[in-house]
């Protein structure tokens, strides 16, 4: 059954259609969001939002787009939420800073193998628009177009973030191999 | 004779580093088997909770929690739960009740969410639980109403749920069947039902 099937079956209400599109999807949204926010349980937290958020707003989906495409545009919106309210909640809860604090080594909750450690951990080093563009282009494998629609912003900021976002790894991979 | 002036192409930095991430990003663990359909179901029974609420007037409109959600600070006593050798207050007795045997030292965190208008309560058994739900006021101590998202192989449980300002009275329900209270979060007395936890959610402008 193609997702656009899905989405009507979910519209007429049929819970057990939104819980097939949600097994289609949850592992990209929540490798992305990993990937994203270097933290599992806020990984985790932002994937539960964007479904709902998309269970809820289902009506107003345009069958004309990629379902998928439709999905990570609100998920990025997400994680940038996610990003922002961080820093407040750091703010407001002295305790949470320690978590906080766990939450940028993201490998360790991970447990990637030992020959992507060092890329994982570069890539958490980004900037999050820097980050977000390059795992859209090489992570998703999506092309300009798509990433343009995804995250509302120019294809030619999208390459010049993907551009700065190599060259700091590269420079980051390299200086930690000195 | 060599020719010297044969060469390769290089390939792309670009396309190698590329690879690289894609590699890494494949190589991402997956989820827990049956996640998908827990956080499907968690979905499917919060936003039919909200509705219902929605409907009966008892809450206002979701933009409302919009407006709010700038103001709201949850005054929650943010400690990791020590585990200790006994339980504490009303707790122990269900545990020790419901349990019949080992006594559970369940360890619980309460965090606000980003936007300020949800929060997050995550609960960690000693013992394989199949399923766990949070009832509360907030959604009419329906075991149903807001099941609990298993975080990982460790036990842990979390969910989201959103609160409006003033007190609320919560526990656990392990299995359908089994009452559980947080032995060292904050209790309110035992109004006939058994214990419950507290939790505050207050303005910040207050």
């Amino acid at each position: 059954m193609t997702d656009a099937e899905l989405v009507a079956r979910t519209r007429d209400g049929d819970a057990d259609a939104f819980g097939v599109l949600v097994s289609r999807y949850y592992e990209a949204c929540r490798r992305f969001s990993y990937h994203m926010l270097g933290d599992r349980s806020d990984a985790e937290d932002v994937v539960q939002e964007t479904l709902m958020r998309a269970y809820r707003a289902i009506a107003r989906y345009d069958e004309r787009d990629q379902f998928r495409g439709w999905l990570f545009r609100i998920l990025t919106n997400q994680c940038r939420n996610a990003i922002t309210a961080r820093g407040r909640r750091t703010r407001r809860f002295v305790q949470d800073e320690v978590a906080i604090e766990q939450a940028h080594a993201p490998v360790a909750g991970l447990q990637l193998g030992t020959e992507h450690v060092a890329l994982a951990r570069a890539i958490a080093q980004l900037d999050s628009l820097q980050r977000e563009a390059i795992l859209l282009k090489y992570a998703e494998g999506l092309e300009y177009t798509e990433m343009s629609a995804i995250t509302g912003v120019g294809e030619s900021a999208l390459k010049m973030r993907v551009k700065r976002g190599s060259e700091r790894l590269r420079v980051i991979l390299g200086s930690r191999d000195e | 004779m060599t020719d010297n002036t044969l060469t390769f192409p290089t390939p792309d930095e670009d396309e190698v580093l590329g690879a690289q991430i894609a590699a890494m990003y494949a190589a991402t663990p997956a989820a827990e088997a049956g996640t998908a359909d827990r956080v499907a179901r968690t979905v499917l029974a919060n936003s039919m909770h909200t509705a219902s609420r929605s409907a009966l007037g008892v809450l206002r409109p979701r933009w409302w929690w919009g407006a709010v959600a700038a103001t709201l600070l949850v005054s929650v006593t943010l400690r990791p739960w020590r585990v200790v050798s006994r339980m504490v207050g009303a707790g122990a007795s269900v545990n020790a009740v419901s349990n019949g045997a080992a006594v559970a030292q369940p360890t619980g965190m309460v965090t606000l969410l980003s936007g300020g208008d949800e929060v997050r309560f995550d609960l960690t058994l000693p013992a394989l639980a199949r399923e766990v739900a949070i009832v509360g006021d907030f959604n009419g101590w329906d075991e149903k109403a807001t099941p609990m998202l298993r975080r990982n192989a460790d036990n842990s449980w979390s969910a989201r749920v959103p609160l409006t300002p003033g007190r609320h009275v919560y526990a656990f329900v392990i299995d359908g069947t089994r009452w559980l209270v947080d032995p060292l979060a904050p209790q309110v007395p035992d109004s006939g039902f058994g214990p419950s936890n507290a939790v505050m959610v207050e303005s910040a402008t207050q």
